[in-house]
This record gives structure tokens, C-alpha cells and sequence, in this order.
């Protein structure tokens, strides 16, 4: 009898330490009474968006015309100049054309220097942009 | 464009030390090459883009478990949110004749469409009424429209906040403080706008803290910056019939500074008064808050609004204006707010974006009579002792 009764005490131990698993792995514990919503998404949609893959890569620097972009922010113009003297430094035939961005933030063909940009990228093999920010 | 060929440097964010610069180009010179000369990946060539839906509805749980769930997906500002049932949402698209699924705009950097369920969704997790929701849709249009540069400002290190102007009827309609306290916390059209603001272009746009958004302190004015001007108050034409609006006309006007002082003057004559705004030094772009007392004395000595502004035009140096050339009169505003008192307050951007003041008419609800009935009465009466 006595084994038996240390059986239920045991099973009913057990059960009484899961349940206060169960409840302390839960963080805000849900009372009986306690309202219920059904709440919708703040998340928007968004259509989806056309994309197309990298432009080709060059086969090495030397002889290639490289765009050095600097995108308005004041580190870039520092930056740009570094990347240029050690360019050069590598790859004596290689040839560096500048192009300072004209405003934080917006794609070069949306601004007055659409046409200057358009020729300026045409006119190189590949580009490094640096973001001064 | 995705996957495009990154990478990151030791290079301070703005750096101005050659020597900080010299050895962050060192250190990855060798991946610049590799950058551009090794051969395009599979992935690269043909890149995937992941498109992340949520469903309709997000959770169903209790208060406190839809605050956490909601906090955990960050769509949060650290604040207990309002849970957004149909229910409620259904309630605040009143305070709109357009349709539930109207795209107002769709909102950067993930080009989110701000509908007018989601707008109204975010809205009354920000416990806005629905008479708040003709401002806030006004002010979707106008922050986003390109003349904010809210492009730049939105995810800037700047931590730039939206500030927005309330002229015309709609300001006692819905409670809007022009008064005093008008930019602390206590009444819910103006906390609650401006927090809905802030929910939308995070949960729309999906500028997120430290990924998009880069603010480097960032700002208490993201909370909530709305103002309305004190048009009775004020001896002057407002805001908005200065800028070409009738005065029976509703509006916002947006602007995104991330300095907000305060001054008294030195001397409370007219010319002492417009010595200390000139002294604050209104770069462009900038709002100077001059409270009704004092443009009841500037009146009072035969000043205008427009000899207020040519005086401190006049005496601004072109050194201290962060966009080149002398600071122009469409680089400021004059706005009479505030209460009674000696303060007078400067909200200062920067200039030199591309960026202007934007306004934008605010639109009512052919039921807004109705509206304003059931929810004008949403004003603290205050204990007395």
C-alpha cells in the first residue's frame, strides 16, 4: 500500500513540475478569462519587382578604362582617390575617369547630369562606386 | 539589382583621415580587383529575389501576447501597441471615402503599398481616432513626395524626424494643439498622428533600425512632431495661404529636421525679438516657431511676417548655411504656434537636397460631420486641486 500511495505521489509530482514547465516557458501566460484577438498585418505588399543580373566582369584591369563613382558623401571623394593611386600603382596601363554624384540619394539619370553620367558610364569598361557615408 | 558586388571597409562613415582611409583601401584592394574580374555566379547571372508575404491576419492572441508577437517582428516602437482587429480597422477606414485596397503611395525602400487598410492599420495600432485619418493620408502623400528628400532623411545617420504643420478647420475639428505644450505628450491627435507616421514607413516602407535606417543616435521627434499653426492667435496670414492655400482649405506641410531649440529674447520690442530669431541662426531648411505674443508685437510696431523674414535673411551668413549661397526666403518658415510665454523655437534640416516644404490639402469623408460628432468630444478634462 505504502509503494502504491509513493507511486501516486510520484505521478502526481510529475505532472504538477511539467505543468510549471509548461507555464514558465510561456512568457505572458493566458488567464481564462482574458479576451481573445484575431489582429491584422501593419506589413505591406509589394509588387513585384523586374530583376536582372550582374553586367559581365572584366578579364583583368590592365589596359581597361575604369569609373571611379563617388556617391556625394565626403569620404568618397578620399576614398576614390586612394583606390585610383593604387590602381595605378598595379596597373600601370589602366586609365581612371572620375564621376562625382550630383545629389545624395538619387540615381544619377533622374538628375541635370543625366547626360554627362550616361556618356561617362558608356565610355568605361567597369566601375567602383564608394559610399563616403 | 540584387547581389550586387559589395564590400565592406574599416573606413570611419564619413571619414575625413587620410590615414584611416589609406589603410581601409589596403585592406581590401585585392577584393576590389577580385570584384571585378571574377567570372558572374549562376546566382549572379540569374538572380532570385525572395518576396516576403505576411497574411492577413497576423496572430490571434491576448493583449499582451499580440504586443509581444508584434514587438518580436518589429513592427513596434517600443511602446504597447493597440491590437488591430478587423473590427477597429473597419471603424478607422471611416474617416475615408476611398476604398480599402486604394494605393496611396508606395512607400521606400521596399516600395511597400501603402493602402488605405494598411495606412488605417497602422493607425489604430497607434491609437488614432478615425477623424485622424484625413491628416494622416495627407501626410503619407506629402512626406513621400520626392520635394522632402524623405529618400534621404527617412534612413540617413542624420536620424531626421518628419515634422508636420496642421493649418486650417481640421485643427479644432479633431483637437490639434496649437497651444501650449503643442510638442509634448497629451493629446492624441498630435501623438498619435505623428506615432502612426512613423509605424507606416517602418511597416510599409520597411526602413528598418541599423539595416535601412541609419540614424546614428536617432531621434525622440520620430515618435511624433505635429504642430498645428495657431491661426486665432496670430496677426498674420498662415502657413498654407502663404503657400497659395485658401484659408478655409485644410493642410500639411513636411519638413524633416533633427534640431529642435529653443530661446527667449533678448529684448521683447519688435526688433529685439527679430534679433534673436535671426540669432538662431535659421539655416535652410528650417520652421522658426514664433508664439502669438510675440507676432502680436511685431504687429503691433508695423512688422509683417515678410519684414520679419527679409530682416533675418539680411543678416544670415552665407558661412553658417549648410547648402552654398545666402539663405532664401523659401528656405524658412515663420509658423505662430505655441502658447503664452516668452519661448520661441527653431526646427532646423539641412538644405542643399533638392528639398523644399511640401503641403498637401487635406481631404474629409462625406460622413465627417458625423465623425466629428462621435469623436469631438476625445479631449482630457483635467482633475481639479
Amino acid at each position: 500500500m505504502s509503494r502504491f500511495i509513493k507511486l501516486i505521489a510520484m505521478t502526481a509530482i510529475t505532472i504538477i513540475a511539467l505543468s510549471s514547465i509548461t507555464y514558465a516557458s510561456e512568457r505572458v501566460a493566458v488567464q481564462a478569462d482574458e479576451p481573445v484577438y484575431e489582429v491584422l498585418s501593419p506589413w505591406a505588399g509589394v509588387d513585384p519587382i523586374p530583376v536582372r543580373g550582374l553586367s559581365a566582369r572584366i578579364d583583368s584591369i590592365s589596359g581597361k578604362k575604369i569609373g571611379l563613382f563617388a556617391n556625394f558623401k565626403r569620404a568618397a571623394r578620399p576614398i576614390m582617390a586612394e583606390v585610383e593611386k593604387r590602381l595605378k600603382e598595379r596597373f600601370p596601363d589602366v586609365e581612371t575617369f572620375l564621376f562625382d554624384s550630383t545629389l545624395p540619394n538619387v540615381t544619377e539619370t533622374e538628375t541635370v547630369n543625366k547626360e554627362k553620367f550616361t556618356a561617362w558610364a558608356k565610355g568605361v569598361d567597369a566601375v567602383i562606386a564608394a559610399v563616403g557615408d | 539589382m540584387p547581389g550586387v558586388r559589395a564590400l565592406g571597409t574599416t573606413i570611419l562613415c564619413e571619414s575625413t583621415d587620410a590615414e584611416n582611409i589609406s589603410k581601409g583601401i589596403d585592406e581590401v584592394f585585392d577584393e576590389i580587383i577580385a570584384a571585378l574580374t571574377r567570372p558572374l555566379t549562376d546566382d549572379e547571372k540569374n538572380p532570385k529575389i525572395n518576396t516576403i508575404t505576411e497574411p492577413k491576419i497576423a496572430f490571434k492572441g491576448t493583449y499582451d501576447q499580440i504586443n509581444e508577437f508584434y514587438y518580436r517582428k518589429g513592427w513596434g516602437d517600443g511602446l504597447p501597441l493597440v491590437p488591430p482587429t478587423q473590427a477597429r480597422v473597419d471603424e478607422m477606414m471611416k474617416g475615408t471615402d476611398l476604398a480599402p485596397d486604394h494605393v496611396v503611395v508606395k512607400i521606400i525602400p521596399r516600395m511597400g503599398k501603402a493602402t488605405i487598410e494598411k495606412i488605417a492599420i497602422n493607425a489604430v495600432m497607434a491609437g488614432a481616432l478615425p477623424t485622424h485619418m484625413p491628416v494622416l493620408i495627407a501626410a503619407v502623400e506629402a512626406v513621400t513626395d520626392p520635394g522632402t528628400r524623405f529618400d534621404t532623411f527617412e534612413v540617413s545617420t542624420g536620424s531626421w524626424a518628419p515634422l508636420l504643420i496642421i493649418n486650417g478647420p481640421i485643427r479644432n475639428d479633431i483637437h490639434i494643439n496649437c497651444s501650449s505644450g503643442m510638442m509634448s505628450p497629451g493629446n492624441i491627435a498630435n501623438s498619435a498622428i505623428g506615432r502612426a507616421l512613423g509605424l507606416i514607413v517602418k511597416n510599409i516602407g520597411g526602413a528598418r533600425k541599423g539595416i535601412e535606417d541609419m540614424g546614428t543616435l536617432g531621434d525622440p521627434l520620430k515618435y511624433s512632431l505635429v504642430i498645428g499653426e495657431n491661426e486665432e492667435g496670430s496677426p498674420w496670414e498662415p502657413l498654407h495661404v502663404e503657400f497659395g492655400y485658401k484659408k478655409a482649405q485644410s493642410t500639411v506641410t513636411v519638413m524633416f529636421p533633427n534640431r529642435y531649440t529653443q530661446t527667449i529674447p533678448a529684448q521683447t520690442t519688435a526688433q529685439g525679438v527679430a534679433e534673436t530669431l535671426a540669432g538662431m541662426n535659421p539655416i535652410a531648411l528650417s520652421t522658426l516657431i514664433v508664439i502669438p505674443d510675440h507676432a502680436k508685437i511685431f504687429s503691433k510696431e508695423g512688422w509683417s511676417k515678410e519684414r520679419v523674414k527679409e530682416f533675418i535673411i539680411q543678416g544670415a551668413k552665407e558661412s553658417n548655411n549648410l547648402r552654398p549661397g545666402r539663405l532664401k526666403d523659401e528656405d524658412f518658415a515663420i509658423v505662430v504656434a505655441g502658447g503664452p510665454g516668452v519661448w520661441m523655437g527653431l526646427l532646423a534640416s539641412a538644405g542643399g537636397f533638392g528639398n523644399s516644404f511640401i503641403t498637401r490639402e487635406i481631404r474629409l469623408p462625406k460622413n465627417w460631420d458625423g465623425l466629428k460628432t462621435k469623436y469631438g468630444t476625445m479631449v482630457p478634462v483635467y482633475l481639479k486641486y
